[in-house]
């Protein structure tokens, strides 16, 4: 994500989960959403295969 | 008395040469001595000590069997419920909570094996931290440096062993958070296998990586409250129905046939000089010198970090809405970002945690136990933001997790063990079983205590 896309996709999802960032807060977030996108890139990029299903099960009454 | 270790004490008190009254008392004035300077603890649960432990000179006066730890003191990271405390979990919110009914399942079971109770122990705020340098409980020392961290986000746990207040302690760790504190205080700590323990009562951090466990000076003494947690207990969905498996019998039995391998990769690019003396010096002692590539580690620690993000910041979405100011600032601006994470992200994080388990598990074919760095670094100093590795600067509070997080991302019992005397500071190493063989992690790390590499003395304060 570009800096630019950070900033609009911050304030959208933000705004879409009714999180108010005050100004003091917006720019530690912003430097905080940096770190995890580009984390998160590391994953995003591996492929993965249909098979490869996510970790969690549920075991119902288990 | 307070070097003396967990069993030695209840040894001691068994045979009628202390009285776990005297005990209790030792460990409460060692408090008293001491914690001003070392700030482990934030609750000190006098009154309730004093009673669990003339209870116990009770028992052995009237002649009954004594359980295996009958009046070892020991503390409890205060996001363990306790009955009759607020379990604050480092934060200044809970503390609004009304106080715990009940034990956690850790706290009850350490109450039925004799244990004694003598406080509550310093955290991160809401466990999300590897620095234990608290806006509100303020920085839990390392007794070893009282300038230095002692990690987290279980730091109160890791001082308070390592400056002898109490032999024992309870953490948790959900990316590093027992093995952290133990690396940089320099004593011995077990995350067991996902799963394995209770958290019943334990606040909650990440489900899908949550997982308690405790700390000690010597192996013996970790194998022996490890084995007395282990059990069932129906508040924990997490946890598998398994039947208990005693470990400290089996530390007696040495390396055995046990295959041994040092991590290479990831797992030496991300440790700095004396983390990879210290894996060198483990290694040596094992006579190992064959390496293991665990595949795609990096991703494994961004995918846990994904998870995290996902799952701590959900937990916690009403207050960051309704006063974000009441969190800690250190980790307000980390907690407002991570509940922004896009589901697509989390749900990448999740399928890759399988695949990186299988991946491992194709490693364990041929080999038994995996042996890697814990820290990258010795403790650093309280306040710095960074810290270099190898000649990259590393923001200090999430970094110093880089080796454990990739670990606990898929559930291994993992052994954190101590080695001084390789700079002025110790530095843990991991021993890394496959799942549900702690008591492999637990036999190497005895091997190791033995041979005289690992030793976990207290420090002098």
């Amino acid at each position: 994500m570009t800096p630019d896309q950070i900033e609009k996709y911050v304030d959208a999802a933000a705004a879409a989960l009714d999180l108010n960032l005050a100004p003091g807060h917006r720019p530690g977030v912003l430097e905080n959403f940096t770190r995890l996108a580009q984390l998160a890139a590391l994953v995003n990029e591996f492929p993965l295969a249909p098979e490869d299903e996510p970790a969690p099960l549920w075991k119902p009454g288990a | 008395m307070n070097t003396l270790d967990a069993l030695g004490t209840a040894a001691a008190i068994r045979a009628g040469r202390l009285s776990a009254l005297e005990a209790a008392q030792a460990a409460l004035k060692a408090i008293d001595t001491l914690d001003g300077r070392v700030n482990a603890f934030t609750a000190v649960t006098r009154e309730r000590a004093l009673t669990e432990a003339k209870a116990i000179d009770t028992a052995r006066a009237a002649g009954h069997d004594l359980p295996p730890l009958a009046g070892v003191p020991y503390a409890a990271k205060n996001l363990f419920d306790i009955a009759g405390l607020t379990t604050v979990a480092g934060s200044k919110i809970n503390r609004e909570n009304p106080p715990a009914k009940d034990d956690s399942a850790l706290v009850a079971r350490m109450r039925g094996a004799g244990a004694v109770l003598v406080g509550a122990l310093n955290m991160d705020e809401y466990a999300f931290g590897f620095t234990t340098e608290n806006a509100h409980y303020g920085t839990a020392r390392n007794p070893h440096d009282l300038t230095r961290i002692a990690g987290g986000s279980s730091g109160g746990s890791g001082a308070a062993v390592a400056a002898g207040m109490v032999p024992l302690s309870l953490g948790t760790d959900t990316n590093g958070s027992i093995r952290v504190p133990s690396s940089l205080c320099g004593i011995f700590g077990i995350k067991p296998t996902y799963g394995r323990l209770s958290r019943r009562g334990s606040y909650p951090f990440t489900c899908s990586l949550d997982h308690v466990g405790p700390f000690a000076r010597s192996v013996a003494d970790l194998a022996a409250t490890y084995d007395a947690l282990q059990g069932q207990d129906t508040g924990d969905y997490a946890q598998a129905r398994r039947a208990m498996e005693p470990t400290r019998q089996l530390l007696k039995d040495g390396l055995g046939s046990l295959r041994v391998a040092v991590a290479g990769g990831y797992f030496k690019e991300n440790a700095g000089p004396q983390a990879l003396a210290a894996v060198e010096a483990v290694a040596r002692a094992l006579n190992v010198s064959r390496e293991v590539i665990l595949p795609e580690a990096q991703r494994a620690r961004a995918a846990g970090f994904v998870i995290t993000a996902s799952e701590g910041s959900n937990l916690h979405l009403p207050d960051l809405r309704k006063r974000p100011d009441d969190f800690d600032p250190a980790i307000r601006d980390r907690f407002l970002a991570n509940a922004l994470t896009p589901v697509q992200w989390y749900m990448q994080a999740q399928r890759f945690r399988l695949w990186f388990f299988q991946a491992v598990m194709r490693v364990f074919a041929d080999t038994d136990v995996i042996i890697a760095p814990a820290t990258p670094v010795p403790a650093t100093v309280i306040g710095a933001d960074t810290f270099e590795l190898n000649g990259r600067q590393m923001p200090a509070r999430p970094s110093m997790g880089v080796l454990t997080q990739p670990l606990s991302f898929i559930g291994l019992p993992i052994v954190a063990v101590p080695v001084h005397g390789l700079g002025p500071l110790p530095i843990g190493v991991q021993v890394i079983a496959r799942p549900w063989r702690e008591a492999d992690a637990l036999r190497v790390a005895a091997a190791l205590e033995y041979a005289g590499v690992a030793s976990a003395p207290v420090a002098p304060l």
